[in-house]
């Protein structure tokens, strides 16, 4: 199915086909609450019969199968597996610092944000996407169906990079505005110096079922660099001194794969996913690997 | 090995380069700048970096170090460091350094005399430290360069000071002075420095204090021209004056030597004659050359040449001077009117002599004459007269050149006469009768030409540059000048006076040798201009200008304005066959007080460590190169760890 925006920069018909196919098989392990068509882990009022149990005073009379108190004389209370509703939330960091990479970290981070919203819609559910920077930037409110597609791909093409990163403070706001758990999927550069796993973890503690999704350009990961630089961050515009050698390249390597490290050890920990997601990596195949809810 | 010491301290000026060096380095470092995503990683990398390597910092200043190490090294290399031996030990040490001509001698453009220099500066450099030095210039004389010193760098630069004299050569002298002066003083020796090319080779000799002979150069062909003599005279064929001039040529070379002999005035490019010779191995070749001369080539310069020029330049030139006229001008200056026709007759019989007559007023008082006339005064005294020599014949009673003239003494007999004074030879007084003579004093007796019973009748009363003759008779009053003798005595006379006009000057006409040269003695002061230098003012003292130290060949020019302007150019020229011969007179000998060694063969004072630094500046350079061009090795290693994520 072609999305109905005219964003065919995000979402091009052959990547549509590809998140079609893996709409079906997205585990989403967190539950909103509300009704809705996913079926959910706990008991609950649906069509889909789950045991029985026996009666106990109190419990709901029009829940006695009668037939099978028919049967047994024994009044057993018939239960049913609870259908609740699943939020797609999407915090897509749109710091100044990625807004760098060819293509840009930003252009990447839209894309898959677009393609989870678009997962989460043709499976009728809601999506809801955030704009994390310096805190909470902005906080759409939930659509859900095909319809709310157009819009919500809008919102996601009209984010620019700018401004620096509190992906924690962006994670704590986002967490007082969702009342009910569900997915959260953060993509993001992580280049926060700031406590990122802790509200992370904060907000695996309330249910929500984290997907992180770092984007990296491959000159981050690699420096081609050689001599001496002063650096500037784009984001806070601070200067660092550094001469390019094999000692500080190794040394900036291991520092970037820490913090690779340190976001793959959070999934394990809280049975989330992580995913790394290079700015000139097919984006079938970083779809793939969520959809999979795999930790790279 | 002792201790280290610098042999050119000036070199450590390359240290300087150190402050641009710094400052460079300071000022270059002009990073990229560069806007990355952030600088948190970064900046965390770097912090782990300086946890784990804390002199990382200073890895990008490793060029600095390097170069900044590379150019210590190659300023102490250029200031030559060395280790001191005892080699050269000596409290005392007389350097004596030949700068006679034979050490302007070159092979390329490095003459013996810079060779010399640089081992005495390598001598003074290689002394302990407390030694004391004396520095001798050994020429034609001796004469102390630098007195006894402690100090080297004072003694270096008397050495680069000193320069070549065109003079032959006397080491005597100066191992003399050397001898004296250590004489007194413990542990002295002298260190000669020549070439070995020695015109007085036993002055080595029967010095008492060790001496230690250093040979630079080495044995070279040379032509020389030894002689050089200009006469006047005329052509028997054409019956014209004309000038000649004798040269030899001497050549110490192994082989033939085809040359030009060219002979020219001074200042003047055309060639008056010239001669192609071919001069054997060994050969001493006279060579004759003439010219019709003009009135105006009287007195000038002349310059000959041997070309083409070999490794001694200064004896392939040399000089001489046009002489006056062939007539020798005489005034005959008489108080009476009918004159002293004795004398008169007795100067006609030379016919090289062109006779004027005059009144004492005419000469008296400095009158313009030639410089060259013979003055012949009979019955007076004229106060200075002007002209030549003077010839004084029966002056009148009172003082006469510096001669007390006394009363007339009746019958004085000739008791004795001066043979060996060239005035008298080939004269006999004997049989010479004298009616009457005044009696004549000086102060020195030795100066009494001829004698009688009571006291000298013919004085020498000569002064510096000027023959002075006084007869006191008139030869009319003896018998005198019926005799042979009488005309002999005048010729004579005449002859001196023309010897003393050819040459122009009283004696020396060879370097090294004082330049006594004729002026009027009214003069007080001349002007003396050297070879290719400017003028320069100078005394002249009873008619004499002495010139003392002619330490360069070539024209000399003596001016004077009273009473008329007049130049005088007096040829020099070294004229030394002995100091012309480049070839060895000393040999290599090991034992006894004087030892002679080849300067290469001086056994080395110190050892010199500058090639060593030079080795380490040109390592660090090749490090430093090294360095800035070096690759990362670790990078393909970190970007596949960066790119794959551990797991």
């Amino acid at each position: 199915m072609a999305p109905s925006s005219g964003r065919g920069h995000l979402l091009d018909a052959k990547f549509v086909r590809e998140l079609d196919a893996l709409g079906r098989r997205l585990e989403i392990r967190a539950r909103s609450g509300a009704m809705g068509e996913h079926t959910a882990r706990k008991r609950g009022g649906s069509s889909e019969f789950q045991e029985h149990r026996s009666y106990a005073p109190g419990d709901d009379l029009r829940r006695i199968d009668w037939a099978a108190f028919a049967r047994t004389d024994e009044p057993v209370l018939k239960l049913f597996r609870a259908e609740e509703d699943v939020v797609a939330r999407v915090l897509c960091d749109a710091s100044a610092s990625l807004d760098f990479g060819e293509p840009k970290k930003l252009e990447v981070a839209q894309r898959i944000s677009a393609a989870i919203g678009y997962l989460a819609l043709s499976r009728s559910e809601r999506a809801q996407l955030f704009v994390g920077g310096e805190g909470l930037v902005s906080a759409d409110s939930p659509t859900r169906g095909r319809s709310g597609l157009v819009g919500l791909l809008r919102r996601i093409d009209a984010i620019e990079a700018r401004g620096k990163t509190a992906l924690a403070e962006a994670i704590d706001g986002l967490l007082r505005r969702a009342k009910r758990p569900g997915l959260l999927a953060l993509v993001s550069d992580f280049l926060d110096a700031g406590p990122v796993t802790s509200a992370l973890s904060r907000a695996a503690s309330a249910g929500h079922d984290v997907a992180l999704v770092h984007v990296f350009a491959p000159e981050e990961a690699s420096p081609e660099l050689s001599g001496d630089f002063t650096l500037e961050d784009a984001e806070t515009g601070e200067l660092v001194d550094v001469t390019m050698d094999a000692q500080a390249i190794e040394a900036y390597v291991a520092r970037f794969s820490a913090l690779g490290d340190s976001l793959r050890s959070f999934a394990r920990r809280h049975r989330a996913s992580y995913v790394r997601a290079r700015t000139d990596e097919p984006l079938e195949s970083v779809m793939r690997r969520f959809v999979a809810r795999s930790i790279d | 090995m002792g201790s280290l010491t610098l042999l050119s301290p000036s070199g450590l000026a390359l240290l300087a380069l150190l402050a641009p060096l710094v400052v460079f380095y300071v000022l270059k470092i002009r990073r990229k700048r560069m806007r990355v995503p952030s600088t948190w990683l970064w900046a965390s990398a770097k912090r782990d970096l300086m946890a784990r390597s804390p002199f990382q910092k200073l890895v990008a200043q490793v060029p600095l170090f390097l170069e900044a190490l590379a150019l210590i090294a190659l300023a102490f290399a250029f200031a030559r460091p060395v280790s001191r031996s005892d080699a050269a030990s000596g409290e005392h040490l007389a350097i004596v350094v030949d700068v006679s001509a034979s050490m302007s001698a070159t092979v390329g453009s490095s003459s013996r005399l810079d060779a010399a220099k640089k081992l005495a500066r390598d001598t003074i450099a290689s002394l302990p430290p407390g030694t004391e030095v004396m520095l001798i210039a050994a020429g034609r004389d001796a004469h102390i360069a630098s007195a006894l010193d402690r100090d080297a760098a004072r003694s270096k630069a008397a050495i680069d000071a000193l320069a070549v004299e065109d003079v032959e050569g006397d080491l005597g002298p100066a191992l003399g002075l050397a001898s004296d002066r250590l004489a007194r003083l413990s542990r002295g020796r002298i260190v000669v420095i020549t070439d070995g090319a020695l015109a007085h080779p036993d002055a080595l000799d029967g010095v008492a204090v060790p001496i230690e002979v250093s040979l630079v150069g080495e044995p070279q062909d040379n032509l020389a021209i030894v002689r050089v003599d200009v006469r006047g005279g005329t052509d028997p064929a054409t019956k014209r004056e004309e000038v000649r001039a004798f040269l030899v040529l001497a050549s110490s070379a192994k082989g033939p030597r085809d040359v030009y002999v060219t002979m020219r005035e001074e200042n003047a490019s055309d060639i008056l004659a010239s001669r192609r010779v071919l001069v054997k191995p060994g050969e001493k070749l006279p060579v004759v050359m003439s010219f019709e001369p003009t009135p105006g080539d009287r007195g000038k310069g002349l310059v000959f040449d041997v070309s083409p020029h070999d490794a001694m330049p200064i004896d392939d030139v040399a000089f001489g001077r046009v002489p006056s006229a062939d007539k020798l001008p005489v005034v005959l200056v008489s108080a009476a009117d009918s004159g002293p026709i004795w004398l008169k007759r007795a100067l006609s019989s030379d016919p090289s002599v062109e006779l004027s007559k005059g009144k004492p007023a005419d000469v008296a008082d400095g009158a313009a004459l030639d410089p060259g006339t013979l003055v012949v005064v009979d019955g007076a005294c004229p106060d200075d007269p002007g002209g030549g020599d003077l010839f004084i014949v029966h002056p009148p009673e009172g003082r006469c050149q510096g001669v007390e003239i006394g009363k007339p003494i009746e019958r004085p007999s000739i008791t004795s006469w001066s043979p060996t004074d060239p005035r008298l030879r080939f004269v006999s007084l004997d049989g010479v009768g004298i009616a009457r003579a005044n009696a004549l004093t000086i102060a020195d007796p030795k100066r009494a030409l001829v004698t009688g019973r009571d006291g000298p009748l013919v004085v020498d009363a000569s002064r510096p540059g000027r023959a002075v003759t006084i007869v006191g008779f008139d030869p009319g009053d003896s018998d005198w000048p019926l005799k042979a003798s009488f005309v002999l005595f005048v010729r004579d006379i005449l002859e001196e006076a023309r010897q003393h006009r050819a040459s122009g000057v009283a004696a020396g006409t060879r370097t090294g040798a004082p330049l006594l040269v004729d002026v009027p003695s009214t003069t007080a002061m001349a002007e003396l201009t050297r070879p290719l230098s400017r003028a320069e003012p100078i005394v002249a003292r009873g008619g004499l200008v002495v010139v003392p130290d002619v330490t360069r060949a070539g024209l000399y020019r003596v001016a004077y304005d009273k009473p008329v302007r007049r130049t005088i150019v007096v040829p020099v020229n070294l004229a030394s066959e002995a100091e012309s011969d480049l070839r060895r007179t000393l040999a290599p000998r090991s034992q006894g007080p004087v030892t002679v060694h080849e300067a290469a063969d001086r056994p080395k004072a110190y050892a010199d460590h500058a090639w060593l630094l030079a080795l380490l500046a040109l390592a660090l350079f090749i490090a430093d190169i090294v360095w800035l061009t070096r690759r990362p090795a670790k990078r393909e290693a970190a970007r596949k760890s960066a790119t794959q994520g551990a797991p």
